[in-house]
Formats: structure tokens, sequence, C-alpha cells
């Protein structure tokens, strides 16, 4: 399979963020030292661009930590690339919005961790639900297309009703409903966000019927709980062959989750090599583009094409090996690995665990406390 | 899913953060828009190019003018094409 372009750039520009999510795919330990300049990501943006990228989301970590935001977003513009900013939404005032516009904004993902305070500022470790209903309303005043992303885990889904009303007072375009996915830190909190067999069915007939219901007004995407389902997902629609991302300090990924989930991969950085060369040469993309690392069952399968073995990421979490098809098939082997985390979940009557909230690199762990019911 | 009834004088426009514009690798026309890309056939692109604030009519007379066809069939593949785009948020009628 040749893979002639990526389509887009997901530039992480830090790891650091005012929420602490215990669902956050970040990696737990991240290098913060010797992050990107200013200067440094424009010419990442320009070498994206030449290399056939349409689209840039700024994200993290939250992106509106870096004061030069507005400047990267200029300069995507100017190479003609569609930007997407992916924030929490905190440290967006007035002004910040329209200067954000301004410099060619094309539209904004604005995260909600649940519908009401109570449980949002609980799940997000932050006061920081009220804060987003403000900046919801001014990214509306500004004109900017705003869509509503909500990671659901077992503490928020029963929720789902109530989260697809915000996202329609609010006047969103468009909400993701995305199930959790287990890396980084949601993988160290899985027995805490994994939800139930029952809520799962459930959350499905509500996001179907909502829909339906909104068809038209609102696109409603629902990311699948994937541990549920019994082919793998379409991981990054094959390795190395849609998707670029770049992370603070340079390191240039097929996935935001390889550098920390698959140690025996080396990544190349941005400053030693052009976005060109590690695209079409460099080992960690080469590793699983197309189908001829893939083994049984996946290489006689005819699902090959279609789901590409499943997440490389998940492989290797689950099973220890990066080439291994992803043990969510049914077909795979290691299918007993992701059945044991199901029946845990499905036959414990113990509903409330307790789960560690993300910390901010270079942050000592000893100065978080841990569990959900922490005081604020 | 409910279908959606276009009226002649309805004007559609590209949604909010939606763009339209060449892909400089293949050459082809593409929408962008949040998280997705559409590659655009030629008819697509002849529609969208003209979601300016036109009427559906004024559209359709325009593209059976150029392309010499009948308007009448040539009206309900734009209203199709129309719909599909309006059910993915990426046109709004104005």
């Amino acid at each position: 399979m040749i893979a002639s372009r990526p389509y887009a750039l997901l530039a992480e520009l830090t790891y650091r963020c005012p929420l602490h999510c215990p669902y956050c795919s970040n990696p737990t330990r991240a290098r913060n030292d010797h992050q990107l300049t200013t200067d440094e990501w424009k010419r990442v943006i320009r070498e994206a661009a030449a290399l056939g990228v349409l689209q840039i989301g700024f994200s993290g970590g939250e992106p509106l930590v870096r004061r030069d935001l507005t400047d990267l977003i200029r300069a995507a513009r100017e190479t003609n690339l569609y930007t997407n900013l992916i924030t929490s939404g905190i440290g967006l005032d007035d002004d910040r919005v329209c200067t954000l516009r301004d410099a060619g904004l094309d539209s904004i993902q604005l995260s909600f961790q649940s519908d009401s305070s109570d449980l949002a500022d609980a799940i997000a470790g932050a006061r920081a639900h009220q804060r987003k209903l403000d900046v919801a309303a001014k990214i509306r005043a500004a004109g900017i297309r705003l869509s509503l992303n909500f990671v659901i885990h077992r503490r928020n889904i029963d929720r789902l009703p109530q989260m697809i009303d915000l996202a329609e007072t609010l006047g969103a375009e468009r909400i993701e409903l995305a199930n959790v996915q287990f890396y980084g830190w949601a993988f160290v909190n899985r027995s805490a966000l994994l939800p139930t067999r029952q809520q799962v069915v459930r959350a499905r007939e509500v996001a179907t019927a909502a829909k339906a219901r909104l068809a038209g007004r609102i696109d409603i995407f629902y990311v699948l709980p994937d541990y549920y389902e019994i082919r793998p997902k379409p991981c990054l629609n094959g390795w190395g062959q849609r998707y670029i991302t770049v992370n603070p300090i340079g390191d240039v990924l097929p996935c935001p989750t390889a550098s920390s989930a698959i140690p025996d991969l080396r990544f190349e950085n941005a400053r030693a090599h052009t976005l060109d060369w590690i695209w079409r040469e460099s080992e960690s993309f080469n590793r699983f583009r197309g189908t001829e690392w893939m083994p049984e069952p996946c290489r006689s399968c005819p699902q090959k094409e279609i789901d590409f073995g499943g997440c490389r990421c998940q492989a290797t979490l689950l099973t220890g090996n990066a080439a291994n098809t992803d043990p969510v098939c049914t077909l795979s082997p290691n299918r007993t690995a992701v059945d044991a985390v199901l029946h845990d979940i499905n036959s414990s009557s113990e509903q409330a665990r307790d789960w560690t909230y993300r910390i901010n690199p270079g942050v000592p762990v000893s100065a978080w406390s841990t569990g959900c019911n922490r005081g604020r | 899913m409910a279908t959606l009834t276009i009226a002649d004088a309805a004007r559609p426009r590209l949604a909010k953060g939606v763009r339209l514009q060449s892909d400089s690798v293949t050459g082809k026309r593409v929408l962008l828009f949040p998280e997705g890309i559409v590659e655009l056939n030629e008819t697509a692109h002849e529609i969208l190019s003209r979601c300016d604030g036109q009427m559906l009519n004024e559209i359709v007379h325009a593209l059976a003018e150029e392309y010499d066809i009948d308007p009448t069939p040539l009206a309900a593949d734009v209203r199709q094409t129309l719909a599909d785009l309006h059910q993915r948020k990426l046109i709004e009628f104005t």
C-alpha cells in the first residue's frame, strides 16, 4: 500500500493543561524540556502543507497555554491549512476568541466532562464547567464553528441524553460522544472508567436515536467502546496512511499515543529531519504500513484492509507486542486479555472505583491525592 | 430519517466553518470541515461553487444552460446532492 501523503497534522503544542481528567490519553510520563519554539512550529507547519496536509488540529494538553497560538494559526492559514483548535476552553477569554478568529481559525472543538458542574468538575479535577459554558457562548458570538467533545466513561455514560441536550442548547454544529479509549492516563485508570455492558447497550440506543432526531441540525459522531466490539477499530485508517502527529518536543509520530505505548519503536524528531523524510523513509512510519507486517489471523483475513489489524498501541499495551493483532478482535488468540477485563467489570458489584488524576509534566506525583471524591 | 424538501427559492451556502478549495497534491476540489475532507466530483463542485447566495432554481438554470442539459432531471440531482451535504452539516439554507 503506497502512502502518498498525509491529510492531517495533529500539533500537540504542550502537555500542560489546567484540567486533570483521569481519561487523558497523554503519556503518564512526558518530557517537558526543549519544547519546539514558535519558529520551529512554523517550519513544521510549512513542511506539513508542502507534504500535502490539508488540515491541522492544535491540541495538547491545552494549546491555549502557548501564547504564540495566534501566530501558529496565522502561519497555518498562510499555507491554506484548515485550522481546528482542540481545547478545554480554559483561558479563552473574549479578546482571545476574536484574536484567534481574526488570525483565521476555522473551528473549535470544546471539551466537556458532563452536563452539570458537580460531576463535570469532579471528573476534570478543577472548577471548569461553568467557564466552559461561558466560553461556548463566546465562540458562538464570534461566529466560529463549534463542536463539543464528551469523553464517555462509567461515571458519566448514564448522562448521555443530558449531554446531548446541552450540546443542543449551546448551539453546537457537531457532538463527539467518544467512549474512552485506553491509552496513557486512561489505561492506568481503566478499571474506574470502563462502563458496564448494560451501560454500553443503553448508550448506543440513546446515541442512535439522537442521531436520527438531530439529523441535519447537529452532526453526532459516536466513538464505539472498542473493548465491547468483536472487530477492532480501523486505527488511523492504517498506520502511516493519513495522519502525522508532532508532540511538544518535536517527535514526529504516526499516532499520538505511540511514543509512550510502543517503547521499542524509535521516533524521529522534526529538528533533525524534514517531515517529508520522516513520512517517507523513517523506520517508525514504515514499520506497520500496509499489510506485509501482519501476522495471522490478519494476514489471511478478508478484513485486513478494512480494519488494518486494529491499533498497534493497544496490541502493545495488552499483549506486549506491537505486531500482534489488536486483541479486541475475537479472532485474536489474545482476545482473552480483553474478556478478562470485561468479566472483571461486569461481574463486580462494586460501582465506584478510585482513579488517579492526570498531573502536569514536571509536577511530583506526591503533590496530588488520588480518588474521585477529592475535595476542592 | 426525514427527507429534506428544498424549495426553489432556497439559497444554499457553505455552512459555517466549511471551506471549498483545491487539494495541492491532486488538483481536485475538496470540502474541508472539522475532522473531515470530502473530495468532490465534478458535478458536486459545479453545484457548490455556485452556492454563494443564488437561489436553487437559478443554480439549476445556470447549470442546464452551461452544459446544455434538461433542467428537470438535473434539478432532482442537484436537490439530492444538496440534501446529502445538508445532512452532513456542510451546507445551510438561507
